[in-house]
């Protein structure tokens, strides 16, 4: 089974997402900060990665950064979750290597699609 | 009594003159010893000068005495008949031997009077000279004055323009505009000691309360309030007490209600009333830079206030609507959870409400994208892809997007799209939006079994029927546009709200439309998108009847947003 981690403060977003992706015959793991998620990433090595960019400690694109250049995490697919805010536009400035951008709110299944297109 | 004077050693002609300039009127002297010619002349310089041409050295005392007495007449006595060349040009007047007294005495009064005219002359020439200095002075002044907001330097040309015009002993400005506290700034030619100047502080309090005589003081100074800024031209020296018996002249610096300061000047001679004139054209003249300035500050200090309140909105939004989307995708995933029926059987009630409550979601994630929108545009960060655009295809793509919805409220969506129109240089993503905006609304308001019409043309600018309630809004430049037409069979929109079509929030007033949903900031947000394309949207409408929606943009190239 092809393992996700899911990396968003908001819990009831993790929930939802794992939910989903249970059903689809995902294993999920879960984090609920940055530094959690950071830590998990390297310890289970994912198939896949659903990041939120907001979260206090390290924020998303700064995770997403840290992993595109290691060598044995580069190739995890990173599906990136904003809020569109202003906020995080700031941040965007250099180079995130997220392969793709989820829009808060999303539709679950358009997720469930995302995640398949890049497990097949 | 007019001054005479012979030089002369002979004692026929001293004789004969004397006799000649006997009368009262004339004051008659002769002398042949030069050193003491030179020192009569210079202390008191006589008016007329015969000289005898046959004293020794004549061409260099002549020069001499000439340079002493540049007004003075000279007049060369020839002892014989012919004239020598040489000595006429050294002098204007000569006498000869056989002139007769009447004659000498007339050429005596002619000559006098044009030295007097002279003497008239070169006195006006001076005193132009002096007003001409003056008006340089008070011209490089004023146009200082015109070169600078900042009060602290308006003072000081303020100072120096006085110093150019007047020249002064010493200056006792008190500036209360400068600083924040009140300011005393004391340019003197010699050093100040401290006594004197506790009695300068002590009178210029006194001078500043004589201004507001019979008035409210509006601010209360006391002596030791007052900071010194000193300047001594040569230190050296020092004045004493009998400054204060100098000649002085005050003003204060002040244009209607606002007061900026005041100025003493004092001065050993005495000042004339062109002084006194000057002295105050320069105080005028520095009021009103100074209120030009003061109002600038005030115009920044707003610039600021208003900076910061536009900052703090939009982080607002963006907090906001980041605090937003986060529940509402929470929201929005616990729907989609349960209305896919992985949790259990769902009822049709139970849809029914479950898709109420989606429905509403995802109004509200529109409203939350169109106050972003806004925002963005509004601080001017809204990113715009520009390329060569083919209008149709717009049309195309939302037709077919929105006809499925269309249908669905038994409406019919037709175009009217002529196949030859020019590529526009647009945002495609960015028109698609304001086009489904459009439609969207047509949609809503909209009874069932009615046609929705997208049409677009190429028009000239001359001939797009912008009408009276958008005229004066609209300013396009002239050549062609391409204008689209969305047309609907809806309810309208009274003639009074037209004008308010594209307000936000426009439509919260109108409680009929606010049952159809929608957030209000759709045209607003399309007219600001057009606008970016150096395009126009306006509308027609008539209640009950329909409404139609135009926008236009032009056809010439526009590489960069407005």
């Amino acid at each position: 089974m092809k393992k996700i981690l899911i990396v968003d403060d908001e819990q009831d977003i993790v929930e939802s997402l794992k939910f989903v992706l249970e059903a689809a015959d995902f294993t999920c793991y879960c984090a609920y900060n940055g530094e959690d998620g950071l830590r998990l990433a390297k310890e289970i090595i994912p198939d896949l990665i659903i990041l939120d960019v907001m979260m206090p400690k390290i924020n998303g694109y700064k995770i997403s950064r840290l992993l595109k250049y290691d060598a044995k995490y580069k190739n995890i697919p990173i599906l990136m979750v904003t809020a569109r805010s202003q906020e995080e536009d700031k941040l965007i400035g250099e180079e995130t290597g997220a392969d793709e951008y989820i829009t808060k709110p999303f539709e679950l299944a358009e997720v469930v699609k995302q995640v398949e297109k890049y497990l097949k | 009594m007019i001054k005479i004077l012979l030089v002369s050693e002979n004692n026929k002609y001293i004789e004969k003159f004397n006799k000649i300039f006997n009368k009262n009127i004339y004051e008659f002297s002769a002398m042949s010893d030069e050193t003491l010619i030179y020192d009569l002349i210079k202390g008191d310089k006589p008016d007329i000068i015969i000289i005898d041409t046959q004293i020794p050295n004549l061409k260099n005392f002549n020069k001499k005495v000439k340079s002493t007495c540049e007004n003075t007449i000279i007049i060369f006595q020839l002892n014989s008949e012919k004239i020598d060349k040489e000595l006429i040009k050294y002098a204007n007047v000569f006498f000869t031997d056989d002139m007769t007294e009447d004659f000498i005495l007339s050429t005596i009064n002619i000559n006098l009077r044009m030295k007097n005219s002279l003497d008239m002359l070169s006195n006006s020439n001076k005193d132009l000279a002096d007003s001409l200095y003056r008006l340089n002075a008070l011209y490089s002044t004023s146009s200082q004055f015109a070169g600078t907001l900042d009060k602290a330097k308006l003072i000081q040309y303020m100072i120096e323009g006085i110093d150019k015009a007047l020249s002064f002993s010493l200056t006792c400005t008190l500036s209360l505009c400068t600083d924040d506290t009140p300011v005393l700034i004391l340019n003197s030619l010699y050093e100040l000691s401290e006594e004197l100047i506790e009695a300068l502080k002590v009178r210029t309090i006194l001078n500043y309360n004589s201004v507001f005589e019979g008035k409210e003081i509006p601010i209360k100074l006391n002596a030791s309030d007052l900071k010194i800024i000193k300047h001594i031209k040569y230190p050296a020296s020092r004045f004493t007490f009998t400054l204060f018996q100098f000649d002085n002249m005050f003003a204060p610096i002040s244009l209607s209600d606002n007061f900026f300061g005041c100025i003493e000047i004092f001065k050993e001679t005495s000042f004339t009333p062109e002084d006194a004139t000057c002295f105050q054209t320069i105080v005028q003249q520095v009021s009103l830079p100074l209120k030009s300035a003061t109002l600038y500050q005030e115009l920044i200090e707003t610039n600021h206030k208003l900076e910061q309140l536009e900052r703090l909105k939009s982080e607002f939004i963006s907090i906001v609507s980041h605090e937003l989307r986060t529940p509402l995708t929470s929201i929005k995933n616990s729907l989609d959870i349960l209305m896919s029926g992985r949790c259990g059987e769902i009822t049709q009630s139970a849809d029914k409400f479950l898709s109420m409550a989606m429905r509403n979601v995802q109004r509200l994630s529109g409203i939350i994208n169109d106050l972003l929108d806004l925002s963005k545009i509004e601080a001017g960060k809204m990113d715009f892809t520009f390329a060569p655009t083919n209008i149709n295809t717009v049309i195309g793509y939302v037709k077919s997007a929105l006809s499925e919805v269309a249908k669905s409220k038994g409406l019919t969506i037709i175009t009217d799209t002529p196949d030859n129109l020019p590529e526009i240089t647009a945002d495609s993503q960015r028109l698609e939006q304001v086009l489904t905006n459009l439609v969207s609304n047509a949609i809503k308001f909209t009874p069932e079994n009615k046609t929705i019409k997208i049409s677009s043309a190429i028009v000239n600018s001359k001939d797009l029927k912008i009408n009276e309630y958008f005229k004066d809004s609209i300013n396009l430049t002239e050549g062609n546009y391409i204008e689209v037409c969305v047309e609907d069979e809806g309810i309208g929109i009274a003639q009074k709200d037209l004008l308010h079509a594209f307000d936000k929030f426009a439509q919260i007033e109108n409680s009929l439309s606010r049952k159809a949903g929608g957030t209000g900031l759709g045209l607003p947000i399309a007219k600001q998108l057009l606008e970016a394309h150096h395009g126009a949207i306006w509308c027609e409408s008539e209640l009950n009847k329909g409404s139609k929606f135009y926008f236009a943009i032009p056809v010439t190239n526009i590489l960069s947003p407005v």
